[in-house]
């Protein structure tokens, strides 16, 4: 016997396996099975509607006759006509409201029950902040509707105050409504954006704070030097997040003013159901919609980019 | 520099008290480590000296400065942390500078003072890296750098080694210690290793249960400790104890008896002791020497032959599992039964109570 009877086993088990092509075949292949179902209905729910909104976009169609095609005549409409463009820059006054307040907000009450984080008072902070999200977009506007109304809670309080010549109609004001919808936005999103940092300020180590206040760090270096750096990542989501929902808003606007008085509150998102459903013009609401979508994302990849994790 | 003056200083958390009444001074330019088991306070005195911990009670001074209210900031104190504590964005440069930019100084000698720790340290090539791009130890390093860059009047350090593997803990241990002789600042250290309290101290404050239970240099500690905790925790492998019976007293020595012992003569104060009393009898294992009439006689349970030396786990008559450190290399088997002797002069008696019955220096 030349051969030593420990290696027989050895021998079988290398001719068994695999050679490395197959088995990098095979696992790719896997890969695929798995990734299969959640692709299907990614593409069915996002990757067709987008391709069929690109194509409509090209076309004039009133969505129920003949489309015609119509070249880039629908996008060249969406970037010159004065009305669009001011309800394009509508949908961006909303995100400093949408996005600086909750965020501002958010970060605010983060530092602030940083310390009572576990205490009774840090549970009752976010638990009150976070009620807004728990409840539907519809009721909030509805109940914002009649706080801002002529004789609502607002102007109630301005008159219960002697500020009887501030009180208006603030969503029907053409100053004021769009103002108005971004403090229901913002209103809406805080609670969001204050868990969402809360949670992460839990995770910054304390030492760091006291090491900062041993090196001479008063309160505002301790939010410039730690808090801030510490929660980029959370911020990030939390403006990301923001401006999707101000620059892509529909309902808050469309149960609390309709898009009026005029066209001071309309928004892109409200055009396009506009355009697409009373106005029948599909063609030009998948342009503004592509045009939306592009804005969309040119506003999130700076703060993707800014925020992303630097380590 | 300075020395701290610690008066009665008591702190509880509600209902809790932790710290119980620590009296202590503190030289300028000494190096003093708070040592005790998990849960004895240590880290939270280091803290209320710190200003991260309001003090209940009690006084604190720094230097002359009564600093019970005083800020962090205003203390001139530098602390290491267990976890380093290094801000994860800022560069090693911006984190060993940090408080100095706080504190307003010039760029130019920022950068000499960064440049100058960096260089004490051996860190020059690390100055740009991020904590997250450092080992353990090169950032134990820049946090040792953080609090020698502001000069301040006393450091702390809280378990600084406690991260670290065992060869760099040894390397960091003496880098401390050359740090202390270098500046020869003002050092408190807490720590639950006893090695590092023996090698680096001046002078040991043995804490349990908020209570100091003994202050000495770490000889003293070890040859001559005031009661049955530091008797038990300083010393490793930890003292044996077995209960014993006075036979004799004299002028200056106690002979003691057991089942375990035969008649052993040990030289302790002897005032208040009478013959039949109880007493602890605590012998450390390196002060046992196998001999074939030695007074303590028991049975081998286990052996751990380093080379060296053996370590040999014995089991007294009575039971009592006791350790014994032999010189060289001792080819005992498990089950044979093995005499030891003990120099009189290194065993120690301890009262009911607890406390040691040591005898007056000579």
């Amino acid at each position: 016997m030349t051969e030593h009877p420990s290696s027989v086993p050895d021998a079988r088990q290398r001719a068994k396996k695999a050679p490395p092509a197959r088995k990098s075949r095979k696992a790719r292949l896997t890969a695929w099975l798995f990734i299969t179902p959640a692709f299907l209905a990614y593409a069915a729910f996002v990757l067709v509607p987008l391709g069929m909104s690109v194509y409509y976009s090209f076309l004039r169609w009133d969505g129920i006759g003949e489309a015609r095609f119509h070249g880039l005549t629908n996008y060249i409409t969406v970037l010159t006509d004065p009305k669009l463009l001011q309800i394009i820059g509508n949908a961006f006054q909303l995100v400093l409201y949408f996005t600086i307040i909750p965020v501002g907000l958010g970060l605010a009450v983060a530092s602030a029950i940083r310390g009572q984080m576990n205490g009774r008072f840090g549970m009752a902070t976010r638990t009150i902040l976070f009620l807004p999200q728990v409840i539907p977009l519809v009721a909030a506007g509805i109940a914002w509707s009649w706080m801002f109304a002529s004789t609502g809670l607002i102007n109630q309080a301005l008159k219960s105050v002697g500020l009887s010549s501030w009180a208006k109609g603030w969503l029907g004001d053409f100053v004021w409504a769009l103002p108005a919808v971004g403090v229901i936005g913002a209103w809406v999103l805080l609670g969001l954006c204050t868990m969402l940092l809360v949670t992460g300020i839990t995770k910054i180590d304390t030492s760091l704070y006291e090491a900062a206040r041993l090196d001479g760090a008063r309160p505002w270096h301790e939010f410039r030097y730690i808090t801030l750096p510490g929660l980029r990542q959370e911020i990030g989501v939390c403006v990301t997040v923001t401006v999707i929902a101000a620059l892509a808003s529909f309902d808050i606007v469309y149960i609390s003013t309709q898009g009026g008085p005029g066209i001071t509150t309309t928004v892109p998102g409200l055009e396009i159901y506009r355009l697409a459903f009373a106005h029948r013009q599909v063609g030009l609401a998948s342009a503004l919609a592509i045009v939306l979508m592009v804005l969309v994302l040119l506003s999130i990849a700076p703060v993707q980019w800014f925020t992303r994790d630097k380590k | 520099m300075a020395g701290l003056s610690l008066h009665a200083l008591h702190k509880t958390y509600g209902k809790v008290e932790v710290i119980k009444g620590v009296d202590l001074t503190i030289e300028d330019g000494e190096f003093v480590v708070f040592v005790g088991p998990s849960g004895c306070g240590k880290s939270t005195l280091l803290r209320m000296i710190a200003g991260l911990e309001d003090i209940t009670g009690g006084e604190l001074y720094i230097g002359d400065k009564l600093c019970n209210d005083v800020e962090p900031r205003d203390r001139s104190i530098a602390m290491v942390f267990q976890s380093y504590a290094l801000y994860p964005h800022m560069t090693v440069y911006d984190n060993v500078g940090f408080g100095l930019k706080l504190a307003k100084t010039p760029k130019d000698v920022r950068d000499q003072k960064i440049r100058e720790a960096a260089r004490i340290l051996k860190m020059e090539h690390l100055l740009d890296r991020k904590p997250g791009q450092l080992s353990g130890g090169q950032r134990q390093r820049v946090a040792i750098g953080r609090a020698i860059v502001r000069k301040p009047e006393v450091f702390l350090f809280d378990e600084p080694l406690s991260n670290l593997d065992a060869a760099l803990r040894v390397d960091t241990r003496m880098e401390i210690a050359k740090l202390h002789a270098d500046l020869g600042a003002t050092m408190v250290y807490v720590t639950h290793d006893q090695v590092e309290a023996m090698t680096l101290a001046d002078k040991i404050v043995v804490l349990d249960a908020g209570v100091v239970q003994q202050v000495g240099s770490p000889i003293e500690l070890y040859q001559r400790p005031t009661n049955l905790f530091v008797a038990g925790f300083i010393g490793s492998p930890k003292m044996n104890f077995v209960e014993v019976t006075v036979e004799a007293v004299d002028a200056d020595s106690i002979t003691v008896t057991s089942k375990d012992v035969a008649s052993l003569r040990v030289p302790a104060r002897t005032e208040g002791v009478d013959v039949n009393s109880l007493l602890t009898l605590g012998i450390r294992p390196h002060d046992l020497l196998p001999a074939n009439s030695g007074a303590i006689v028991g049975r081998v349970s286990l052996v751990e032959r380093l080379g060296n030396e053996t370590i040999v786990n014995i089991e007294l008559a009575s039971g009592a599992p006791w350790l014994a450190v032999l010189d060289g290399d001792q080819a005992l088997r498990v089950g044979e039964s093995l005499a030891l002797a003990a120099e009189p002069a290194k065993a120690i008696l301890l009262d009911k109570d607890g406390k040691a019955l040591l005898a007056p220096l000579k």
